[in-house]
Order: structure tokens, then C-alpha cells, then sequence
């Protein structure tokens, strides 16, 4: 993989080279360079990132930044085919919840998920401004428009006979069930700060500098019993004894 | 029927993608005469004259944007922002997939009229296509000697680039557009400075939408007086309307502006049969909805103000009765929730609480107290942002909780009652 990334780099060096002169400061090409990158490896890789950041002269820690912004860098391997259904408002006043029921069916994954075989890679987004050709959505981002499920059906059948119109994406390493990483992946749903939610596990609810988790436990007590539902839900999975303790201070507080 | 084709104009009758027909229909002649016959200052007096204001959604007028930029500070920058993104929206995609020429040559036109020697076109990123058509047109209008250096002989030099961006809503906002640019974080900045002052690099920069810029071409053909003529009193000129949702010829439909709202609905084929009119969003996701009593009102900036919502980019949802006004509350919050780029604390969180608020009245979870709470939180997200996206959650939620709030309230008492 090392080997072949310094071939690659080589390779691209001159378009890289290109793409820095057209600007008047250097560290705006950063969005081409990781575009590039992304075409040839599929994803954004660590290597991809150390070397956007050596051309640019900036630490990859600010690159790693920037890509972690948007939503169309992906910083793990994804599949062939990234599929990308509007979930708009013009979409979804439009049918766009069963057309992108009937994509969780047929693929067997959900939104922000990759298939096993690593063919398919299924994400719900946001209006592609297309929306006169309501439910749309985008094949490695051409517009496909005024889905049906026979279109569907079509198209998940011309890509796994290796016959769709669209040039599959570039695919390095082999993807896995997700290519957003577990506090992205609820970033990606739309929650930006891991102290307020994402929790994982209830024994860290407070997220960062709160490991204990008893800064947070304490002040989801103390509250309205709505809260309770949802903290529940989310100790049962890892944790009884959370939810024995959440239960007794409930009683006792005579809710 | 009042649809005037300006900027749509052979979109759908020519392959306006190719340089000779563009040509071929007086294209690129606004901007030879410009280099050859006006000055920089000539044009900047035909957009102030026009009346042309931002087609992107704030509506500032275009010839005051620009002479906002200091005197003495050099070098500037255009930056055209074809980020379009708002729910409901699509007629810079058209513009760019269907009119690339058209679109460069309102770029050079603008980047004339604020005599900068560098303009940029921010794309979003999922304009692939559209990205492509650009380049290819940027190409043969480079080929053709349009832009470059010693322009026409004259001594104007002028380069353009094309930057694809990689999936942010908030980049459509100037200064998060103008960091994304810069290579950094799409993170709107706190203004004052304005972009006018302090923009790209620290330099004076315009920031102008496509289909601002795309106007200054007809504008400069047929004089200022002539799109001043069309529109209303302080809403001059035309707009293209994004018409979606239940309407049965959904498309963008260009028209004076003053068009009344029951108009654009019927230029857009009318409802589907049988169903029965509800609202309209008509200035994009982040605008409130209008009701029966606003479908004589005319389409303009001042009217959209008073009926309590905006024109803003010009995306015109529709929604007849099958709409379920709570889905798509919910829709839109979860919209800016994801989009919200976390700088300011009350967008951020407020966002993400509301969204979860409205996930479970959607799913008949609601808790009493929910209704006030919501309208509670939208109102104390906003004015307390770096940026205008804070402040767009609240209209279209409030306008329809105040509308059907039995909608709402309902989803809250089936859980009591079970």
C-alpha cells in the first residue's frame, strides 16, 4: 500500500502542481487535491492526508479538519456505487420515504452503511436541487431523477451485472459496514457535539472529561421525566445497572 | 401568462453548452463591448440603474454591494457562488448545466464591473455535471481569447477559476463560502468586516450568485431602463422561481417579479386534481409559509416580507392537502440540524434538540409541554448566530405550528391518551 501510494503521488504530482498554481495562496487547493486523491483511492486515506498536507505546507492535522467538514470527502473506504437518495423536503412530500424504504429493502442496509460484498454504499442527503424531478438522487454523483422502484430494481441490476452507464468509484481497500466513524457517523445524522448526545455508553454520557459519566447521570436525574425514556433506551443496551440506579432515583424522586 | 424568458431564454431549444450557438445568439457581445466601449464604472452605473438585486436570497442590491469595495485596497476578487443549496431550489444548477456560457459571461461582466483581475466560481460539490459543462465552456471561451491576459487588445487582464466544493450547505454563505475557498473549515466569520472590506485572502471581495450575475448580460444588451420597467416599485427586473412540490408541471419558470402567487402556481400547471391548496413556501427552506389569504399577493421582496415570510433564492414549494405539516417541520429542522457547521451554540444545539423534539411527534411520541417548548427553543435560536442559518429554522416551523397546531398537538395527546 506505502509502495503504491508513492507511485500514485508521483503520478499526480504534475496535476497536483497544476492545481496549487491556480490560486494566489497555496492551502486552496486543498478541496482539489483531496478530490483527487479521493478519485484515484476511493477515499481520503492517512497517506493521502500527510501528503496534501506536505504540499500545502500546513500540519495534517488541519487537513484532517477541513475533510472532516464535508460530507462528500470520505475519510474510510465506501462502495462502488455511492448511492445518494434526496431526503429533501420537495422528496419527501413526493414519496421520497418509500423510495428510500425501498433501497433499505433491496440493499439490506441502511442510510450512512456499506453492503458486505462492498458493491453499494447507501446515505440519505440532503436537496440536491433537482427537485422539479422529485424523488432524485445521485449514482457516484450523476443525477439519476423521478425514481420508481422499477427504475431501482434496474439500476441495482445493471450495477451488479457491471452494465450501469456510471463509472463505479475507485475502490483500494476493501470497505466496511460504515465510512463514517462512530462519532461522525452521529455527526453525520446531524448531532455536531458529543457532550450533549451521541452517547455511546452510558458509563461516558458526558463525552469527553466526563468519563465517569456522573456529571451527566446526575443532571439527566434530576430532570423532567421525558428524559428518562430516551436515557433508558440507550443504557439497556450496555449497561443494567444504569438503569436499576436511574430507576430508583426515579421512584425516589416520586416520579 | 406572464413567463418571460430571459436568462432561460433557448434552454430546452438549443445547445446553448456549445460556444459557436451561444455565439451564434449575440452571446459574448455584451462583454466584447463592455472591454472595447464602457468602463468598469459604466457598468457598475447600468446595475445600479437596473435595480438588480441578489437573486440568491438576501436580496442586496447588486450596484450598492459593489460600491462598497474600498477605493485603494487591491487586489479584489469576484467570487460567483453557485453553491446552491437551499431546500427547494434549483435554478443555478439549471443555469450552470444548461447555460454555462451565459453564467461565464455574467462572471466577466461582474469581475468587469469591480475591475478585479481574479474571479472564482465556487461550485457545489455535487454539481459533478455541472461542474464538467463549466470547465469544458471555460475552456473554449479561454481557447477563444474571451478571458486571459490583454483582453480584446485592451489592457484589461482577467483569469478564472473553478472551485468544486465537497458537500456544505453553509458554503453557500459568503464568508463560510469565501473559507472553504481559502481551503479551510466552511465556518461563516463574524462580520463586520464584510467580504466588501475584508474577504478572500483579506482582500475586498463580491461575492455574487449565478443568477445575479447571468442578469448583468441582458441588462447590459437592453439597458437599465428596460428591466427596471418590469417587476414592482422596489422589486425590479425578473426572477426565475423554482416550482416544486404538488404542483403538476414542477420546473423553474422565469418571470417578472409582481407575478401574484396564485400565478406561479398556474404557470406551474395548477394543483394536482382534486386536492386542495395548503401552503407555500416560497423563498426556499429557510422561509416561512404563506397561506390562502397571500395567493392574490404579488410575488415580490417587499410583499414576501409583509406576508411575514421572503422571496429569498426563489425556491416555491408547494403543498396541497396530503401534506403532513409535522414531517415536514421535522424535515427542515433536521435539515439545518445537519448543516448547522457547530460554531454557535445556540444553532447547534438547538438544532439538533428540536430535530429530536419533532422525531418523536412525528412518531406520535410527543410529551406535553412539547408545543411551547419547540416555539420556545426556535425563538431563542435566533439573532444569536455568526449567521443567518440559525435564524432559518424558525420560520417555516413557527409559521405552520401557528397555522395547524392541532397537527402538532395531536401527535402530543395520543401519548397521553395511551
Amino acid at each position: 500500500m506505502a509502495e503504491a501510494f508513492a507511485a500514485l503521488l508521483e503520478r499526480l504530482r504534475p496535476e497536483f502542481e497544476a492545481l496549487i498554481a491556480q490560486y494566489e495562496r497555496k492551502r486552496s487547493a486543498l478541496l482539489p487535491i483531496v478530490h483527487v486523491f479521493q478519485e484515484h483511492q476511493g477515499f481520503v486515506s492517512a497517506d493521502a492526508v500527510n501528503a496534501t498536507s506536505e504540499m500545502l505546507e500546513i500540519t495534517p492535522a488541519e487537513v484532517e479538519a477541513v475533510v472532516s467538514f464535508y460530507t462528500l470527502l470520505y475519510r474510510r473506504p465506501v462502495g462502488k456505487y455511492m448511492l445518494q437518495v434526496c431526503r429533501g423536503l420537495a422528496c419527501a412530500i413526493n414519496g421520497a420515504e418509500d423510495i428510500m424504504a425501498y433501497f433499505r429493502e433491496k440493499l439490506g442496509v441502511g442510510h450512512l452503511q456499506t453492503t458486505p460484498d462492498g458493491l453499494f454504499s447507501y446515505e440519505e442527503v440532503e436537496c440536491l436541487a433537482a427537485c422539479d424531478r422529485a424523488t432524485c438522487m445521485e449514482v457516484n454523483l450523476e443525477f439519476v431523477y423521478d425514481l420508481t422502484p422499477q427504475k431501482i430494481d434496474e439500476m441495482l441490476a445493471a450495477m451488479r451485472a457491471g452494465a450501469y452507464p456510471v463509472e463505479p468509484m475507485a475502490q483500494t481497500l476493501t470497505p466496511g459496514p460504515t465510512w463514517a466513524v462512530v462519532a461522525e457517523a452521529e455527526i453525520a445524522k446531524g448531532r455536531k457535539s458529543p457532550g450533549a448526545v451521541a452517547v455511546e455508553s452510558p458509563n461516558n454520557p458526558g463525552g469527553l472529561g466526563d468519563a465517569s459519566g456522573t456529571i451527566m447521570l446526575d443532571h439527566l436525574i434530576n430532570r423532567d421525566v421525558y428524559m428518562f425514556g430516551r436515557t433508558t433506551e440507550r443504557a439497556v443496551v450496555d449497561s443494567r445497572a444504569v438503569v436499576e440506579t436511574i430507576e430508583e432515583r426515579t421512584n425516589r424522586a416520586g416520579h | 401568462m406572464p413567463v418571460t424568458k430571459v436568462l432561460t431564454a433557448g434552454i430546452g431549444e438549443a445547445d446553448l453548452r456549445d460556444i459557436g450557438v451561444y455565439r451564434e445568439r449575440g452571446g459574448y457581445k455584451q462583454w466584447e463591448r463592455a472591454v472595447r466601449e464602457l468602463r468598469p464604472s459604466d457598468v457598475l452605473e447600468l446595475a445600479e440603474k437596473s435595480g438588480l438585486r441578489g437573486r440568491g436570497g438576501a436580496a442586496f442590491p447588486t450596484g450598492k454591494k459593489w460600491s462598497f469595495l474600498p477605493a485603494d485596497k487591491y487586489p479584489r476578487y469576484l467570487i460567483c457562488n453557485c453553491d446552491e443549496a437551499e431546500p427547494g431550489t434549483f435554478k443555478d444548477h439549471m443555469l450552470l448545466e444548461e447555460a454555462p456560457h451565459l453564467v461565464l459571461e455574467g462572471m466577466l461582466l461582474g469581475a468587469y464591473g469591480i475591475a478585479c483581475h481574479h474571479a472564482y466560481i465556487y461550485i457545489r460539490g455535487e454539481f459533478k455535471r455541472g461542474y464538467e459543462i463549466f470547465s469544458t465552456a471555460l475552456d473554449e471561451a479561454r481557447r477563444a481569447g474571451l478571458f486571459g491576459s490583454k483582453i480584446f487588445g485592451s489592457d484589461y487582464d482577467l483569469d478564472i477559476t473553478v472551485q468544486r466544493g465537497a458537500g456544505a450547505y453553509i458554503c453557500g454563505e459568503e464568508t463560510g463560502l469565501i473559507n472553504s475557498l481559502e481551503g479551510k473549515r466552511g465556518e461563516p466569520r463574524l462580520k463586520p468586516p464584510f467580504p466588501a472590506v475584508e474577504g478572500l485572502y483579506g482582500m475586498p471581495t463580491v461575492v455574487n450568485n449565478v443568477e445575479t450575475l447571468a442578469y448583468l448580460v441582458p441588462i447590459l444588451e437592453r439597458g437599465s431602463e428596460w428591466f427596471s420597467a418590469a417587476g414592482t416599485e422596489r422589486s425590479k427586473g425578473y426572477k426565475i422561481v423554482s416550482v416544486s412540490g404538488h404542483v403538476r408541471n414542477p420546473g423553474n419558470y422565469e418571470m417578472p417579479l409582481g407575478t401574484t402567487v396564485r400565478e406561479i402556481i398556474d404557470i406551474a400547471g395548477g394543483l394536482r386534481p382534486g386536492r386542495t391548496f395548503m401552503a407555500v413556501q416560497p423563498g426556499g427552506g429557510s422561509s416561512a409559509c404563506i397561506f390562502d389569504e397571500h395567493l392574490d399577493w404579488p410575488y415580490d421582496y417587499e410583499s414576501m416580507t409583509k406576508a411575514g415570510s421572503m422571496l429569498g433564492s426563489g425556491g416555491f414549494v408547494v403543498f396541497d392537502d396530503t401534506t403532513d405539516f409535522v414531517n415536514a417541520a421535522y424535515n427542515l429542522v433536521r435539515f439545518f440540524a445537519h448543516e448547522s457547521c457547530g460554531q454557535c451554540t445556540p444553532c447547534r444545539e438547538g438544532s439538533s434538540w428540536m430535530e429530536r423534539v419533532l422525531e418523536r411527534l412525528v412518531h406520535h411520541r410527543g410529551i406535553p409541554g412539547d408545543y411551547d417548548m419547540l416555539l420556545r427553543v426556535s425563538r431563542s435560536i435566533t439573532g444569536l448566530n455568526l449567521c443567518a442559518l440559525g435564524d432559518s429554522i424558525e420560520p417555516f416551523l413557527k409559521s405552520v405550528m401557528l397555522r395547524f397546531p392541532d397537527a402538532f398537538k395531536s401527535r402530543i395527546a395520543e401519548t397521553v391518551a395511551r
